[in-house]
């Protein structure tokens, strides 16, 4: 399994793979991944590679990702040419319109691309009073609730759980199922 | 009982580990005491993580942040002459900080292992330049491990000391930023135990470096060079070896650190039978033979090593090679897969099919779509400083520094940087070539951090006050160091091992010590006051022909403070659309809305600092309280 992982510093992006990872490591298996620290990490694009499985390199090629994971649509457009044919897209989307785009709707739709969107900032808005930084929380409940990843519910769960503090541990628990549920069946 | 002991000592976990942890990892079980750095992107987290570690294991280890690399060489490489492992950490520019040190201490006979970690960043991502470290160690004529990835790092930890130590000379790990910051799972052991002591022996002509002693030590330094090249050809087959192709070998690949891993994956990827691929971990000394050799059974050979051509330069002869003398491999840049990958389908002969795509780039170009670029962060107390700066003296040459503020770029707030503590002494050139061109002197007002300013901005001070330079220099005094991620400094006190407790110094005093007459302090929420000052202290500074100081006083957004806030939004009915607080303030939570021609909150990034509304020429940003 190939995971990228995109979005706008300051988002938390780097929370998915240290979940990804758990998992992986309570199932034996190996983990490679890249990620981004320094300048890039202050408010610009911001991307993460993850694998699961044999590999040797930190670095996904473009067009062999499995899933992509956009915390930002328009990352998750500068970023597509990492998935493969049939890969996944769990999208946080702000201007459901822009997606719409005819461009766009035919690269998705050449190479057999499945796209979940999730408004992330309006499902943040009614449930966690507006508190953006839950954002990654809700993006790794999303992805499990979309049947992307090839990760159970129980696995996330229990991941989230031992990776946060235990002063957010009960508000992450709740956005994870908000996430799982907004994706779920989609 | 033995064997039960023994499986009781060796029993180990794994863990998924970040590259610099792996390596922390590696130095506290390796046994190292003495562990100096200043932080740099791609090193930053190493030395934190030892402290993390030796915590966690107990170990004895002193872990310390000096003011700068050459403050951190020194200290570390000294407690190698007196019997205790040491290792010094920095990024590859900071060695250049080092870089008087390093090539004197080259010489010297350790007593005990020394290893400098010097992390470089090719792209790059976060410096100024993208060095190859390598070549400082072949400069220097020291040994130089450049690890795949972090498992390996954290392997050639042990190796590097025990090869210090073997030969009495300072080790260099060099890994990239790809092995930095990658994420991979890793064996944790316990404290290889050693005997370790204070023992410093006077011999003045082994720990001084006096001529008569160097024309003892460089004969005796190219000879270790010889031993350890001949021991890389023949003793270290667990990082200098050969992956055979199942079939006939059409290519042979010849690689460096983290590039061995990135053909793996292709070739993985392609399942391709006809690639040998040859992998070298020790680039300086390089083992010779072994590489000649490999090159002799092939009829085709790339040569693949970020950034520069260390290898490369080393053959004897690099006719038949592919690589940078015959302009095959690009000479800058990152190597990423798909440069890699190119690079591969060319010297097999093949057409390179990497172009972007039509439809996704006809998308990027409908959308506006362009890479975020990195900005400081909302509610920022640079900004606000940057602001006030460039209002009160619009006329003003803004020389800056290294960190955060750099990014004042877009606040129209930085015109020069060129590397640590010169905002200080690129203001000092300014001023003498006005001077001797006898133009009307335009004023000079720089920004460093507090972290830069004890890294190397004092000596620039000192100068520029002996010297009468008319200038301003405004600190930017957040209470950390926030680029590389907040490590302490002078200005915090606090240090890295638990129990630890540091002294604060106190900057004013610093600069008043310095002999600066103008030292006067402002809170950088507060753009008026902020603007009187820089506007009271360049008239000081040119009155008196003498530096003058301003510090500007906000904590760090990243050390997420209690503050109050001060919700505000945009009254669409005063905003004329000038677009002056998108140019001169620039914040992430401020933006243009192109169809309704005004700007507008943007509420995923805002955290209601409440500074935006004395940026407004039209008043046209208010406070929604009451509302």
């Amino acid at each position: 399994m190939q995971y990228v992982i995109v979005g706008i510093g300051g988002q938390g992006i780097l929370f998915s793979s240290k979940v990804l990872g758990k998992i992986a490591l309570s199932r034996g298996e190996s983990v490679m991944g890249s990620e981004v620290h320094g300048m890039a990490q202050r408010g610009g694009s911001v991307i993460s590679h993850f694998k699961i499985g044999q590999y040797k390199s930190p670095l996904v090629k473009a067009g062999e990702a499995d899933a992509l994971l956009a915390f930002d649509q328009n990352e998750a457009v500068r970023n597509l040419h990492f998935l493969r044919n049939g890969g996944s897209l769990i999208v946080n989307v702000h201007d459901a319109a822009a997606l719409g785009n005819e461009h766009l709707k035919a690269y998705i739709r050449e190479h057999d691309i499945r796209v979940y969107p999730l408004e992330g900032y309006e499902l943040l808005k009614k449930h966690m009073n507006g508190n953006f930084l839950f954002l990654n929380v809700l993006i790794v409940g999303a992805m499990c609730g979309a049947g992307v990843g090839n990760v159970s519910y129980e696995e996330v769960r229990n991941a989230v759980r031992e990776l946060s503090p235990a002063k957010f541990a009960d508000a992450n628990m709740k956005v994870l199922e908000l996430g799982y549920e907004a994706l779920k069946g989609v | 009982m033995i064997l039960e002991m023994e499986v009781a000592k060796t029993v180990s976990t794994r863990a998924i580990l970040l590259g610099n942890e792996a390596i922390a990892r590696g130095v506290v079980e390796a046994g190292c005491l003495v562990a100096a750095a200043y932080p740099g992107t791609p090193s930053s987290e190493i030395l934190p993580a030892i402290a993390g570690y030796a915590d966690e294991l107990g170990a004895k280890t002193v872990v310390e942040w000096g003011v700068n690399e050459k403050v951190a060489f020194e200290m570390a490489v000294s407690a190698a002459f007196t019997g205790v492992r040491s290792c010094a950490v920095m990024k590859q520019v900071g060695l250049n900080v080092a870089a008087d040190p390093f090539m004197s201490a080259a010489h010297f006979d350790l007593r005990s292992g020394m290893l400098l970690i010097c992390a470089d960043d090719p792209g790059p991502h976060s410096s100024q330049t993208e060095q190859d470290s390598r070549f400082f160690a072949m400069f220097a004529k020291i040994p130089c491990f450049d690890p795949c990835d972090a498992v390996e790092a954290k392997a050639m930890v042990f190796d590097a000391f025990d090869l210090s130590e073997k030969h009495n000379i300072i080790t260099m790990l060099r890994p990239s930023v790809r092995v930095d910051h990658c994420r991979q799972d890793v064996e944790l052991g316990d404290i290889i135990a050693r005997d370790q002591g204070f023992r410093f022996e006077k011999d003045p002509l082994r720990w001084t470096c006096l001529p008569a002693g160097v024309k003892i030590n460089h004969p005796k330094l190219n000879a270790k060079n010889d031993a350890i090249r001949e021991e890389f050809e023949t003793d270290y087959a667990r990082y200098n070896y050969e992956v055979k192709a199942s079939g006939q070998a059409k290519l042979g690949v010849i690689t460096s650190g983290v590039q061995f891993s990135v053909v793996m994956d292709i070739l993985k990827s392609w399942k391709r039978n006809d690639i040998d691929v040859l992998k070298i971990g020790t680039p300086y000394p390089l083992p010779v033979r072994m590489v000649t050799d490999f090159i002799d059974r092939h009829e085709n050979v790339l040569i693949l090593e970020e950034t520069y051509p260390v290898m490369e330069m080393q053959l004897p002869d690099r006719t038949k090679v592919q690589g940078r003398w015959n302009k095959i491999v690009p000479g800058a840049g990152e190597l990423l897969p798909e440069v890699v990958e190119g690079l591969l389908v060319k010297v097999l002969g093949g057409q390179e099919t990497v172009t972007a795509d039509a439809n996704l780039k006809a998308a990027l170009e409908e959308l506006r779509i362009t890479p975020r670029k990195p900005m400081l962060c909302p509610g920022c107390p640079h900004r606000a400083s940057f602001f006030s700066i460039r209002q009160s003296l619009p006329a003003a040459i803004n020389p800056s520094d290294i960190g955060c503020y750099t990014l004042g770029i877009n606040q129209k707030g930085v015109d020069a940087v060129i590397d640590m503590g010169a905002s200080v002494t690129i203001s000092s050139g300014f001023f003498m070539a006005q001077k001797a061109s006898g133009m009307d002197a335009k004023p000079i007002v720089a920004t460093i951090g507090d972290s830069t300013f004890f890294h190397m901005g004092i000596p620039g001070l000192v100068s520029a006050v002996y010297n009468r330079h008319a200038l301003v220099l405004a600190i930017l005094d957040n209470g950390i160091t926030a680029m590389t991620g907040g490590q302490a400094n002078p200005a915090v006190g606090d240090k890295l091992r638990k129990g630890d407790k540091g002294a604060v110094v106190d900057i004013e005093g610093v600069c008043r010590g310095c002999g600066v007459s103008f030292v006067k302090t402002v809170k950088a929420y507060d753009v008026k006051a902020g603007k009187d000052v820089i506007k009271e202290a360049w008239e000081h500074a040119k009155a008196n022909q003498t530096p003058a100081v301003v510090i500007f006083r906000h904590p760090c957004m990243l050390l997420r403070q209690k503050q109050d806030t001060i919700p505000v939004r945009v009254n669409h009915d005063a905003c004329v659309g000038c677009k002056f607080c998108i140019n001169f303030f620039n914040c992430p939570g401020l933006v243009f809305d192109e169809a309704k021609k005004k700007a507008v909150i943007d509420e995923r990034f805002c955290v209601s600092c409440g500074v935006c509304r004395n940026v407004c020429p039209h008043g046209a940003i208010v406070s929604t309280e009451g509302e």
